[in-house]
């Protein structure tokens, strides 16, 4: 018997209410196990690991929270703001609150019919959502779609629009074991055949059919990345096994290459091969033989590498013009080789990689990282200290052992990045949290001071948002705190007195044009709170461009002594 | 009618010369709807009118002031009003207290929960007052309870599917109500239960009012394995049953409906099952009882219920009880 979507929405939720990750793969399995077409199959591991679309379609329903939470306010004839909005609140998720509206609303439960929907159409819907123009027409889709649906049919159909995990505590791991798992096979195989496709359908689909095998890699076709693990959670036991590079204050690339066509796609798999047509120029004038890079792309101008703010400015855009193109070229930095001669060699050591890497850099003069052998931590410090003064990032540890897996393969590479800026902010809105924090305000507005700046009104301005780094006591503590100090109420938000100091800490300072500081921050976490500090102890806007100005302008060390790189 | 906040979460009606859920100084009597530390007065030398088995679970917890035991139905005579209880299905001994003066007649609620928990003297509500001051714990549309049947599979399902795997499992319930509730509804299975001290020294209360709660004894770490287990959820992380190696966890609940519950918790099952009454009990109960002005207290989101009560054209008001001070 064909499955059908409800039937794969229970398994679902028997999985988000299963503990034990062994207990969940065993739920998937015995579930892909029994389903009878190759469709199915696909599109069952498909929905539960990537999305209504797969990954590499580079689709997206683009039905963000607000189109779904106003078209079901609809369906339940209920008011946005004053009824559905409370209810997001109190539950910390959108799609969770509209399954029980659906579920308990007479209005909603009027015009629901479940019609056992299968995959394929759930498939066909999504893809019509894509096409759609407009809040207008994505929301009579879903009006019609949800008629047919079961209330967890209309939560998870809403989490698939979204892309991505289920939020179910199921991760791509945990399918790919779970497609082992069901046919027998060998898990490694399954998570090769995976980092191959780039697709968990046809991972299972060749499972199934025993044809692991023949996930081969194609050419322009983009391989999931390796990546690195913050070197604080994993102490280093033996230096000499690693092999130090510098961390560039830039954009992970994958570059596939065949004579005059050039392909390179982004971390997330898309294509973005139009945004730097120098890149293309420059591979294609060295006509390389069929080739893959892992690398990174940065602007590189009068022998240093520049800020990643300014490569930002180069990434939004499609069909960048001559302008854009002169005053902020770019480079791709070679550190990786994955095929080479015809064949993939992921499956080889660093060191072999590296070996060839140098022989095709040598042979068609294209820059590559430069590696350093470790002894102690002394010379971690020196190259992580040159790195710093380059304007890179830290430093990349890669075990010399380690060969290319995707993911995040324990100790084979660790990144080690510099300590960011810090501020002392004032907290002036909390919102209420969602997802594993919902029913708590753990998201904070954080706010510096412009009492004593002509452009502003105001005595504060908000800086950033930051919703991490602090314990579950902490928590708690601002929680009570947040009760005494609320002064107005915006539904899931709080206008809170300016009492309650943060010390945040944040990767860099970025211009941002939109928002009233004319800042933003990147990764603003919580470093400490400062019971102890008052609202007159804030950090001011000037200290923020003061910052800004400091790090743009910071002389960067030139690459003629101990480059980051090399090219020849 | 006139009436100001007094005690932690309690009213006070110079004109009638009582308080409710909460000590003044110039009240003459004091009623209590139950047993619930934040209904109860917190100033035990105070006194008390209370059902009785709202007395003697105050005493259990503690109120050590005069008391004075008033059934439900039985009117009580006072000289600017007369005050009826009426069971509101919360706990047991909860009332609903109605109180009758020249300033009009008053209902209010306290707790509680209709349909009635099955561990409570049932539920029943005079049919009309001009005044309503409702709890409203569980006031948004995304509240909706499954009926005691269903909810009874529930529970003694989780029980047996545990037990039959050879694991144990334990119930997270609130020490007073809802401990006893879940036990009501496991008794059939006869099978021994164990609860955590402090919902032991009440449970004698409910066996003194006919309410069965099966085959139970205190809980004993050395001998809880393979025993059907009551606590508190905070009982948890302070070791309960840590010695026990395979165990099932649910937690019980009105707040178990939702989702987050799950992570912040760490549970293997959420029983939604609440002793207040849910978002569309709360509207029809006001639609029915048809009151002059309605106040809404214990929510965060008064606005929400005022919102539906205003499409049936009822009048009402927010009555902020939470974060006052004790006197």
């Amino acid at each position: 018997m064909a499955t059908t979507f409800l039937q794969f929405c229970t398994v679902v939720q028997k999985i988000r209410e299963t503990r034990g990750s062994n207990a969940k793969t065993r739920l998937f399995a015995d579930y892909l196990a029994a389903l009878e077409t190759a469709d199915e199959l696909n599109l069952a591991a498909q929905f539960i690991g990537e999305g209504a679309f797969s990954e590499l379609s580079g689709k997206r329903a683009s039905v963000g929270s607000r189109t779904s939470g106003l078209a079901a306010a609809e369906f339940c004839e209920i008011d946005y703001d004053r009824v559905f909005k409370p209810c997001r609140t109190a539950t910390g998720s959108s799609s969770e609150t509209i399954e029980r509206l659906m579920e308990n609303i007479p209005a909603a439960i009027k015009k629901r019919v479940p019609e056992n929907l299968s995959l394929d159409d759930i498939q066909e819907i999504a893809v019509n959502l894509y096409s759609a123009s407009g809040r207008d027409q994505k929301k009579e889709i879903l009006h019609n779609t949800w008629r047919k649906m079961a209330p967890i049919e209309i939560k998870y159909f809403i989490r698939m629009l979204g892309q991505g995990s289920l939020r179910i505590g199921f991760e791509t791991r945990s399918v790919v074991a779970s497609i082992a798992k069901a046919f027998g096979r060998d898990r490694e195989a399954v998570r090769y055949a995976h980092m191959i496709t780039g697709s968990l359908g046809k991972t299972a689909a060749l499972a199934k059919e025993n044809r692991l095998d023949e996930a081969r890699f194609t050419l322009y076709t983009p391989l999931s990345f390796m990546l690195a693990s913050p070197i604080e959670s994993r102490a280093v036991e033996n230096l000499a096994q690693y092999v130090a590079e510098e961390k560039f204050d830039g954009m992970r690339a994958q570059l596939h290459v065949d004579g005059d066509t050039i392909k390179i796609f982004s971390r997330d798999l898309n294509d973005i091969t139009n945004s730097f047509p120098d890149i293309v120029e420059f591979f294609s004038q060295r006509e390389l033989p069929a080739t893959v890079f892992d690398g990174e792309i940065c602007v590189y101008k009068d022998d240093t590498i520049l800020p990643f703010q300014l490569l930002q400015k180069r990434m939004g855009i499609k069909k960048p013009g001559k302008k854009v193109l002169s005053q902020y070229p770019v480079l791709f930095i070679a550190y990786d080789l994955l095929y080479t001669d015809d064949e993939p060699i992921f499956h080889l050591k660093l060191t072999e990689r590296r070996a060839l890497l140098e022989d095709v850099a040598g042979k068609y003069t294209l820059p590559i990282t430069s590696q350093n052998s470790l002894e102690n931590e002394d010379d971690v410090d020196t190259l992580f200290k040159r790195a710093l003064e380059h304007g890179n990032e830290g430093l990349m540890l890669k075990l010399k052992e380690s060969v290319y897996e995707y993911g995040q393969r324990k100790k084979s590479w660790l990144k080690v990045k510099k300590p960011g800026g810090s501020f002392d902010t004032i907290m002036m809105y909390a919102h209420a949290g969602s997802g594993k924090r919902g029913g708590t305000y753990s998201d904070f507005t954080l706010g510096i001071s412009v009492k004593d700046d002509e452009r502003y009104e105001e005595e504060f301005i908000p800086i950033g948002k930051a919703y991490g780094g602090y314990s579950d006591d902490e928590l708690k503590r601002m929680n009570r705190m947040i009760k005494e100090i609320t002064v107005e109420r915006y539904g899931p938000t709080l206008g809170l007195l300016p009492k309650l100091v943060v010390e945040i800490e944040f990767d860099e300072v970025q211009v941002n044009k939109r928002t009233k500081a004319g800042y933003t921050l990147r990764f603003p976490r919580f470093r400490a709170i400062r019971w102890d500090l008052g609202p007159d102890d804030v950090d001011t806007l000037s200290d923020v461009e003061e910052y800004y100005k400091q790090f743009i302008e910071k002389k960067r060390l030139p690459q003629h002594k101990n480059p980051s790189f090399t090219f020849e | 009618m006139k009436f100001q906040k007094t005690g932690y979460h309690g009213l006070y009606f110079p004109e009638l010369g009582i308080s409710l859920d909460g000590y003044h100084p110039k009240a003459e009597q004091t009623f209590v709807s139950h047993a619930h530390a934040d209904h109860m007065p917190r100033n035990r030398a105070t006194r008390a009118c209370a059902t009785k088995a709202t007395l003697e679970l105050l005493k259990l917890r503690g109120y050590k002031g005069s008391e004075t035991v008033l059934d439900f139905s039985e009117k009580l005579e006072l000289p600017k009003c007369t005050v009826t209880l009426y069971p509101a299905g919360h706990i047991l001994g909860s009332a609903m207290i109605y109180v009758e003066s020249d300033a009009g007649s008053l209902l209010y609620t306290g707790d509680y929960r209709t349909p009635p928990s099955p561990a409570t003297e049932g539920f029943e509500s005079p049919t009309s007052a001009d005044f309503l001051i409702t709890e409203a714990t569980f006031g948004l549309p995304i509240y909706k309870w499954k009926s005691y049947e269903e909810l009874t599979k529930e529970i003694q399902n989780f029980a047996l599917e545990t037990l039959q795997a050879g694991e144990t499992p334990i119930f997270l319930a609130y020490n007073l109500g809802k401990a006893q509730e879940i036990m009501h509804l496991l008794a059939p299975l006869r099978h021994p239960v164990m609860i955590h001290g402090a919902g032991y020294k009440l449970c004698s209360v409910y066996d003194a009012h006919g309410i069965d709660l099966g085959n139970y004894s205190a809980y004993d770490r050395g001998t809880c394995e393979g025993k059907i287990l009551i606590a508190p959820s905070s009982a948890l992380s302070s070791g309960f049953a840590s010695n026990v190696k395979k165990t099932k966890v649910a937690y019980c609940s009105g707040w178990a409906a939702n989702e987050s519950r799950r992570t912040q918790l760490t549970v293997d099952k959420l029983i939604p099952i609440s002793d207040h009454l849910d978002f569309f009990e709360l509207i029809d109960f006001c639609k029915k009882l048809n009151p002059g002005k309605v106040y809404i207290t214990h929510t965060p989101n008064p606005a929400v219920v005022q919102h539906y009560l205003e499409q049936e054209n009822i009048n009402s008001a927010y009555l902020e009880m939470e974060a006052e001070p004790e006197d």
